[in-house]
């Protein structure tokens, strides 16, 4: 496993100030109000101390200084609205910039640096990570603010006298060693809590989706044991955590009645001295009260504000992911007649031993080609590199139309599905309308050209007999369709494409009973016409492919048409006659195999999965 | 259903007055903190005696101490209660949607979750309610009461236009949260679009479908920063407004308290305390608002959580009549029909004669992170037994650790674990559903072949809804239903004959 790339701090700091500076109206507005709204903020309790100097020299009604104070405060009210207002808008463009480009780039990621990553890694980049990061784009705006506060509440404290802004100084020391010994612990116990709430709710979902297996073996108890157990993992560190912040907010009182003491005293000093007025030392103390909220925001938001740091790193560390080089853009020929071959074809997983030996083959345009073979016999690995998804470590894998010959690796991923287009053992549904999750596919579709590749994918009529028909959403939440029907609408995106080369990796599959016919009707209407591969699952998809090739321990065994293969009597017949269960074969405890199932062979066929 | 919340704050009594008095303590010492600094500058540092500084000054260490005792006993408290029975209601309510099939039917497992996650936790969040809205009311109770010994107008006048103007303040605070509310849903809605997409992305790259997913999230991406930046223009409305309010009040307060420290009513010291006790009162008010708030939110979750709780009425309806099946104890049957829903119909049939029957669903569910956990069921088989039931299902070649249920593994290790699972747990009927749909031909084979032999073994009874000839060739009899017309009965061979049956069954 390699993990996409993780920025510096720096990179991290460079890509944020990179997506700021590309708003520049909306960051200097940001800007110019935190500072004006942070300064009359600060201007109030110093205009106060005036206001008392006023009152004790007894001098008329000081009514300039009450306007003026007056003043400060309602403009700084207004201030620090418009203040939160630009922070947090620029902050919303800036997190919208970064989603935007985080999630382009990882849905183009080289499927290599992908499948090392795992998908996990890549899908919490444009999950928990862009998520961690937005949310705390309004805190980061209060801490933004908060900061600014103190800065200039520092610089009130040199206006009033240098001795008091030494004495509220007092705070900081206290505030650095609290942090010091607080957040490496508070992250390890907050990095453990999200982890074992992410437990909690793994468990959680797991139940609620499995609430019928639940029942069928009657494992309540045991069920709602371990859920209990999860849950309470999650409590325990939970409070371990609360015991952890309780102290950090107890040392964060201690410092203000520390700062607060440490005023008081030098101003009484001050004021016997005849150094400084009463007025100034009753503005320090009130201005360094109104601190203390400032305060608590900058020191509380530390650790989330790293946890946004951290995000941001992972999240900029996909686009740190080098971009592969433009491949062959040349679409194929309008004559929609494209040939396969493939020429001493190797491949590994990841460095490791090699599952496909010196395989070749050829099916020419417009014909079909059955994979069979027994699990870990190569057949999905063989039709991942046909198909482009990765590129086999050895060989070459062609296709070729009227103006010649491509390598399949060398193909552009922008023009890769114009030529061959493949559907994994893996489906989809993705949200929307059922209009939606079939024009992914081909962006633009009328209804007309959507109906027929949903009459090619037999699929037409339950559509139409949907209470919303195309409009019908679908997806999680969305109209509920059987596995069989969620294969059919992939079988239907592909129509809709319309590549003259497909590749069915056991697109058939997961199909009951009742939907096996319809889908395998729709799997053939799909490959007419067109250059197909097909990992055949069930022996009756291998039969109406024009040719078939047996793979076993990564090597092809047999090629022919079924009634070649069947009369040469080899591992296809064998296997034919254990499928069709002719009594005489069935009766043995075992078919004869193909390929060892069992045992040792490693399942590489998974491309998630490198081999073990 | 006041019935879950009050019962937790009679269970939570004793944790809760405490709570209460140490939050209220707190109150009062955040409300006296510029009180204690009036009092320092008109005692001490406006020409006091040396022991006067001194007194100030501890007095001042005192206040801070209690203050934060006072806090931290609060937020202990408070975060025990809500934790732990947030814990125990989520457990409560998983047990029963786990045991109780009536409860919840009908409703995805992700809204479930949300409402054992959020709404478990909102409703022990009523432990913050009461504390907020007690400590508050004693906060502005101690303002007023300072203010009142300084001037009764002052006090009065404050006590009655701080709530007033916090109420109309919090008047617009609804259409705030309908602009947050919308804010969060369109960023959760960009941020499931994402997630879905990178989940998808294999068959998404299958039928190139990535530059117009990119678009679609391009578009999901900019209707959240939309609202993001409407919600931003409503929370500094709110904001400004609630600042405007607290300015006012200051503002009213200075002017007046100016004006009487003139004429010699007040004191500087006292004029000091006027001015901070006007800004605090802001503080206590938005407790209360708080907690009221949280009540609200609070209460919402309560009724959703009660609708699980609830004793479910209707007894489920019985399964209907259907041609009668009638299975041999100790045989393998296989049963073929021609639609699945007959099959489902079968399934809750067999299911509902009771005794020891597992009926295994056709769609596989794992639970737990490894092989082990997946395969235990809660009726504790000896490792020899779980070895056998391995071998049988072909499922040993099979990774130890799990994924979510199992998602990293392929669909037909999925449904091999989960047959020997269920060969593991030796139940005396076992029906299976088609069982090896994702399993390859020749591993479906030698699979077919263990399962019998496993069930002979163990001298149970296995009926199998299927089409695969592999299972049905192992079957001792075979039961074919095609419509209304009476079951063919055979073996697979026999039935082979029938032109309908191989049809179905040989594809």
């Amino acid at each position: 496993m390699t993990p996409l790339p993780t920025a510096t701090g720096r990179q991290g700091a460079a890509a944020l100030a990179r997506l700021v500076r590309a708003h520049p109206g909306a960051a200097l507005t940001a800007l110019a109000w935190t500072v004006a709204s942070a300064a009359l903020t600060v201007a109030v309790p110093l205009l106060l101390g005036r206001l008392v100097d006023a009152v004790r020299a007894g001098a008329g009604y000081p009514t300039g200084l009450v306007l003026g104070t007056g003043s400060a405060i309602l403009a700084g009210a207004a201030g620090t609205a418009l203040a939160l207002r630009a922070t947090e808008r620029l902050g919303a463009r800036v997190a919208a910039d970064l989603r935007e480009q985080v999630v382009a780039r990882t849905l183009a990621l080289p499927p290599a640096v992908l499948e090392n990553a795992g998908r996990g890694d890549a899908a919490s980049r444009v999950t928990e990570d862009l998520e961690d990061f937005v949310t705390a784009v309004p805190l980061v705006a209060e801490v933004l603010r908060a900061g600014v506060a103190i800065v200039l509440s520092t610089a009130g404290f040199l206006t009033l006298d240098w001795r008091l802004a030494l004495a509220f100084a007092v705070v900081f020391p206290i505030y650095g060693l609290s942090l010091w010994v607080y957040l490496p612990r508070a992250a390890r116990l907050y990095a453990a809590e999200r982890r074992l709430a992410a437990e909690r709710g793994r468990v959680l979902l797991e139940s609620l989706h499995g609430r019928s297996t639940v029942h069928a073996y009657g494992m309540a108890a045991l069920q709602t044991r371990r859920l209990a157990g999860a849950s309470r993992d999650a409590v325990t560190v939970g409070l371990r955590a609360a015991r952890g912040y309780l102290w950090f907010s107890k040392s964060m009182n201690a410092a203000e009645a520390a700062g607060l003491v440490a005023v008081l005293l030098t101003g009484y000093w001050l004021v016997r001295a005849d150094l400084v007025s009463v007025g100034a030392v009753t503005a320090a103390a009130l201005l360094f009260h109104r601190l203390f909220d400032p305060l608590a925001t900058v020191l509380l938001a530390f650790d989330d504000v790293q946890r946004a740091h951290a995000a941001l790193a992972r999240a900029v560390g996909v686009l740190r992911v080098p971009r592969p080089a433009p491949g062959v853009t040349r679409r194929p020929a309008g004559t929609r007649s494209v040939s396969i071959r493939a020429r001493n074809v190797r491949h590994a997983y990841g460095g490791g031993a090699e599952v496909l030996h010196d395989v070749d083959l050829s099916v020419p345009a417009g014909t079909s080609l059955a994979l069979v073979g027994g699990s870990g016999a190569g057949k999905t690995t063989l039709a991942n590199l046909i198909a482009g998804t990765f590129a086999a470590t050895g060989g070459r894998i062609t296709l070729t139309d009227a103006d010649g010959a491509v390598d399949v690796a060398a193909l552009d991923p922008a023009v890769l599905r114009d030529w061959i287009g493949v559907i994994s053992q893996e489906t989809a549904v993705f949200t929307g309308s059922l209009r939606d999750d079939l024009t992914l596919a081909a962006p633009g579709s009328d209804d007309e050209q959507i109906f027929a590749a949903l009459r090619a994918a037999r699929a037409d009529a339950w559509v139409r007999a949907l209470p919303h028909g195309l409009d019908t959403p679908v997806g999680p939440g969305g109209h509920e369709l059987t596995a069989a029907r969620v294969q059919q609408l992939a079988l239907a995106r592909l129509a809709l494409r319309d590549p003259p080369a497909v590749v069915l990796d056991e697109a058939t599959a997961e199909a009951g009973s009742a939907g096996a016919r319809d889908l395998d009707e729709a799997a053939a209407a799909l490959i007419d016409g067109r250059t197909a591969i097909v990992v055949a699952h069930r022996l009756t998809q291998a039969r109406a492919c024009d040719r078939i090739a047996v793979l076993a321990g990564g090597r092809i065994a047999e090629t022919g048409t079924h009634d070649d293969l069947i009369a040469r009597g080899g591992r296809y017949a064998a296997l034919w006659a254990a499928w069709s269960s002719r009594a005489e074969v069935s009766a043995g405890p075992a078919a004869p195999s193909v390929d060892c199932p069992s045992g040792t062979a490693s399942r590489t066929g998974h491309p998630t999965r490198p081999p073990r | 259903m006041p019935a879950l919340r009050t019962g937790m704050l009679r269970r939570q009594v004793r944790p809760l007055v405490l709570a209460c008095a140490a939050s209220s303590a707190h109150q009062v010492c955040e409300a006296l903190v510029p009180l204690a600094i009036g009092l320092a500058v008109d005692h001490a540092v406006d020409g006091g005696p040396p022991g006067a500084i001194l007194v100030a000054v501890a007095g001042i260490v005192a206040l801070f101490a209690l203050l934060a005792t006072g806090g931290g006993t609060t937020f202990w408290q408070i975060t025990a209660v809500a934790t732990e029975e947030a814990h125990d209601l989520r457990v409560r309510v998983a047990g029963r949607l786990l045991a109780d099939p009536r409860a919840g039917a009908g409703r995805g497992a992700g809204d479930l979750a949300t409402v054992l996650v959020s709404d478990a936790k909102a409703v022990a969040e009523t432990a913050r309610v009461v504390v907020n809205v007690v400590s508050g009311c004693a906060g502005l109770l101690v303002t007023v009461a300072v203010l009142v010994r300084v001037d009764v107008w002052l006090g009065l006048g404050i006590a009655l236009g701080v709530p007033a103007l916090a109420l109309a303040v919090d008047r617009i605070s609804p259409w705030l949260q309908r602009r947050i509310e919308f804010r969060q849903r369109t960023s959760g809605l960009a941020a499931a679009l994402a997630a879905e997409l990178v989940q998808g992305l294999r068959p998404l790259r299958g039928f190139g479908g990535v530059p117009e997913a990119v678009r679609r999230y391009r578009r999901a991406g900019r209707a959240s920063r939309d609202a993001a930046l409407r919600g931003a223009t409503a929370s500094a409305v709110v904001e400004g407004a609630g600042l405007l309010a607290t300015g006012l009040v200051l503002v009213g307060t200075v002017a007046a308290a100016g004006a009487m420290s003139r004429s010699g009513r007040v004191s500087v010291g006292e004029f000091v305390t006027v001015v901070a006790m006007a800004a605090f009162v802001g503080d206590p008010v938005r407790r209360i608002a708080t907690g009221i708030r949280l009540a609200a939110v609070s209460r919402a979750g309560a009724a959703r959580i009660a609708v699980l709780l609830e004793p479910a009425d209707a007894a489920p309806p019985p399964p209907e009549a259907g041609p009668e099946i009638d299975v041999r104890p100790g045989e393998m049957l296989g049963i073929v029909t021609t639609g699945a829903a007959a099959d489902d119909d079968l399934a809750g049939r067999l299911a509902a004669a009771g005794g020891d029957v597992l009926v295994e669903p056709h769609t596989v569910h794992l639970f737990g992170r490894t092989l082990p956990e997946a395969l235990d069921t809660g009726r504790d088989p000896d490792p020899a037994t779980i070895g056998r039931a391995l071998t049988a299902a072909q499922a040993d070649d099979v990774d130890t650790a799990l994924l979510d249920g199992g998602v990293n593994l392929s669909g037909g290790q999925r449904q091999r674990v989960a047959l020997a699972r269920a060969l593991a747990a030796r139940p005396s009927l076992l029906v299976l559903c088609d069982p090896l749909t994702a399993v390859d031909a020749v591993t479906a084979d030698l699979v077919a072949s263990g399962l019998a032999t496993a069930r002979r073994a163990d001298r149970g009874t296995t009926v199998v809804l299927s089409t695969a000839p592999a299972l049905l060739a192992r079957c001792d009899r075979v039961l074919f239903l095609a419509g209304d017309r009476p079951p063919a009965v055979g073996t697979h061979a026999q039935l082979t004959a029938n032109a309908e049956y191989a049809e179905v069954v040989l594809r």
